[in-house]
């Protein structure tokens, strides 16, 4: 066997594993969504499913509760992109700052993002507990009225941002602080010749190039805020009033506790095309810096 | 040498699992075992209770091994749903009666006539109410383990600090509105001063402390055509008594102070409704008193809401495993008395009828309530109308909407959630 034949084989042999998984719970449930989407399947009633086309399209576009969820999970991103980029911005500067240390502080704030969710949400349950909760126990201590974090309709949201800004913020720092440190010196030097220094430095030279890698955090994490779930169901169960159900625990609750697969499928479909906009937003942006 | 011993001894080792995971040791002696797999969602402390009986079982009966999978409630439905459909589904498991409606359209139940014909069961010892719920198309497609009512829990110290006692100086739990009302307001304000952290009665889980009392005042699920009727007048009644016990009368917390059963817990709350179920959570606690009592007849009538637990079986399986999840089931609804010490109420009369049972002062008191007692509506969509009335109860209790025009929403919701279900249960593709 040629030597190319060779690598071209070992090249498959090494994606394999992975290609393998990919096939098995990516593209195949993806197929197997697109199948559903346009089938009335309630696994309740087995006997009872068959092709319907766009019907539960048609149905999911008119459902009340989708465009309430559709508007929770909006106002997440609103409230989440912003908040994480600009917390991760001012850690990665701060980070970047540092003369000494600098590893052991990375480290340190990037420890919640290697976290599993469950363990976050369980975590944060704790500090968020109106009786005997930390944050309470502290604002108690202030001589301060205790706060609902997650039982009323107003606090609950801002409050799940809260946990995921602590649960995600590290890793963004961490890819910005990389992208800050790829700037090559010598831009420094000369805005600073030039009289650019602190703000008018950042806004003049380090902001303009960086904006690949923060094009690349704002799109990523838009794209993850719209599959905006764990958090919720962990911290309120999508209370109070379903103030933080978002379209993704809208989507599970109607395919496991409905058991309605056809129109959960096509639900998710819809969020699949609002999500894939951002995707070809970025792509678009990306090329267009790149050019 | 000595790693050619250790390597003797790790292949003995490996034989001697491997013949003993095989069954080879049991058909030899002409006893196959038989292996039972029975899941149920007994994640707590009834989950102990359940495998101490399940140990007894395998015991007696070395020709079957049961083994149980415990999936937490959260989940199990789906999990069992998805194995079951696909013909993988455990041999033995548990539904809640209220969910058996969505078990039997799904077409996995077995029918079980036979066990209660000439398999042990007798039909006569449990209540018309509780075997109605198996009943399906003729068939019965399970036997109910238990009955578990909701009920009144009190912390009998906050109660006689009240000074809520009968004649003998014990403790007396309410049994109509006004001592009701009176009790919740003499344990919040139990030397006629108000402490802010401390609460006669709370709310629990809404969604069912309100379906506890709504039959009380005469409300009701369906209509008789088996439309929804959340909105009818004795719903109402009962949702604005709960509502005024919060927005006008103050005798319940604010809704975000989320005391509810853990205020109980914690001594700050002197009474909630709640299922007999939580009696294994309170059994670990030390140093909290409390009695079990039916619920107090807040409206007309007495009346709560209750669920069981129905032992089913999977279609499909073989003459052998059919005839040991048989024996299994005879044998846990036999021996129910045991399962009722994790904090429920037996199904079977002649169970309940015992000095044992007589002594287990919660479950008794609870149990009292099963003449009257009401079972969630026997429809498909059960999840999608709990959801309507939480709701419902919620922008209630929080102030938001009265319970007239909150409990329209929730009637016009599930009355949806019912159409769409019955269009698309009828022929394939839905024939809307």
């Amino acid at each position: 066997m040629s030597s190319r034949k060779t690598r071209a084989l070992l090249g498959w042999a090494y994606l394999l594993p992975y290609a393998t998984l990919f096939v098995l719970f990516v593209l195949v449930p993806i197929v197997v969504a697109a199948y559903l989407a346009v089938m009335q399947f309630d696994l309740t009633s087995p006997r009872s499913a068959g092709f319907v086309g766009f019907r539960n399209f048609v149905d999911a576009w008119k459902d009340e509760y989708l465009q309430r969820a559709f508007v929770v999970t909006a106002k997440f991103a609103a409230m989440m992109v912003p908040s994480l980029v600009v917390t991760a911005f001012a850690l990665a500067l701060g980070l970047n700052a540092m003369p000494r240390g600098r590893n052991t502080v990375r480290a340190l704030v990037f420890l919640p993002t290697m976290f599993t969710v469950a363990v976050t949400g369980i975590l944060w349950q704790w500090f968020y507990n109106l009786e005997f909760g930390l944050f309470n126990f502290i604002l108690r201590n202030l001589g301060l009225a205790p706060v609902p974090w997650l039982s009323d309709k107003n606090i609950a949201m801002p409050s799940i941002v809260l946990m995921s800004l602590w649960w995600t913020s590290g890793g963004t720092a961490v890819i910005l602080l990389a992208g800050l440190q790829n700037i090559p010196r010598m831009f420094h030097e000369a805005a600073a010749l030039d009289g650019a220094d602190g703000w008018r430095g950042f806004w003049s030279v380090t902001f303009p190039l960086l904006r690949p890698v923060v094009l690349f955090v704002v799109v990523t994490n838009l794209i993850g805020a719209f599959q905006f779930f764990p958090q919720a169901q962990l911290l309120t169960g999508g209370g109070p009033e379903l103030a933080t159900r978002g379209v993704v625990q809208y989507i599970y609750e109607t395919a496991f506790n409905g058991y309605r697969l056809g129109y959960a499928a096509a639900m998710s479909w819809m969020l699949a095309a609002v999500v894939a906009v951002f995707g070809f937003l970025q792509f678009w942006l990306m090329r267009k810096e790149a050019s | 040498m000595r790693i050619r011993q250790a390597l003797y001894g790790l292949l003995a080792t490996i034989l001697a699992i491997l013949v003993v995971r095989s069954g080879w040791i049991g058909a030899v002696r002409g006893r196959p075992q038989t292996e039972i797999s029975f899941w149920n969602g007994f994640t707590g402390p009834d989950g102990r209770v359940m495998l101490e009986l399940i140990r007894r079982f395998n015991r007696e009966n070395p020709d079957l091994k049961v083994s149980m999978q415990r999936i937490a409630w959260g989940t199990y439905y789906n999990k069992l749903m998805v194995a079951a459909v696909n013909g993988r589904g455990p041999h033995v498991f548990v539904i809640h009666a209220s969910a058996l409606p969505r078990m039997h359209r799904a077409g996995f139940l077995e029918p079980m006539d036979s066990l209660y014909r000439e398999g042990g069961v007798p039909e006569e010892d449990f209540e018309p109410i509780v075997l109605r719920t198996t009943e399906f198309d003729g068939h019965r497609v399970g036997v109910p383990l238990d009955i578990h009512p909701q009920g009144l829990y009190c912390n009998t110290d906050m109660l006689r600090e009240a000074g809520i006692v009968d004649e003998r100086g014990r403790p007396k739990p309410p049994t109509n509105r006004e001592e009701f009302l009176r009790a919740a307001s003499l344990m919040m304000h139990p030397r006629g001063a108000a402490n802010p952290d401390r609460y006669g009665f709370a709310l629990t889980h809404w969604q069912n402390n309100y379906q506890s009392v709504f039959p009380q005042f005469g409300g009701r699920y369906l209509d008789e055509r088996g439309n929804a009727d959340l909105d009818n007048p004795g719903n109402v009644e009962a949702l604005e008594f709960l509502g005024r016990l919060r927005t006008e009368k103050r005798l319940i917390p604010p809704p975000d102070n989320q005391l509810g059963w853990i205020g109980f817990r914690q001594k700050k709350v002197g009474m909630v409704f709640d299922g007999v179920y939580m009696l294994g959570d309170l059994k670990r606690l030390e140093g909290l008193h409390y009695v079990g009592a039916p619920m107090p007849v807040l409206g007309h009538k007495p009346g709560t809401m209750a669920d069981s637990h129905i032992l089913c079986m999977r279609k499909g399986l073989s003459e052998r495993e059919r005839d040991g999840v048989a024996r299994f089931i005879r044998f846990l609804s036999e021996n129910s008395l045991d399962w009722a010490e994790a904090g429920q109420v037996p199904a079977r009369r002649s169970v309940r009828n015992t000095d044992r049972f007589r002594s287990m002062q919660v479950q008794y008191a609870f149990s009292k309530q099963i003449p009257y007692m009401v079972y969630p509506p026997r429809i498909v969509p059960l999840f999608e109308m709990g959801l309507e009335i939480n709701l419902a109860v919620e922008r209630v209790i929080r102030g938001r909407m009265g319970a007239k025009e909150s409990l329209r929403i929730a009637d016009e919701n599930a009355q949806k959630a019912i159409d769409r279900d019955r269009a698309e249960s009828q022929a394939p593709g839905g024939g809307r």
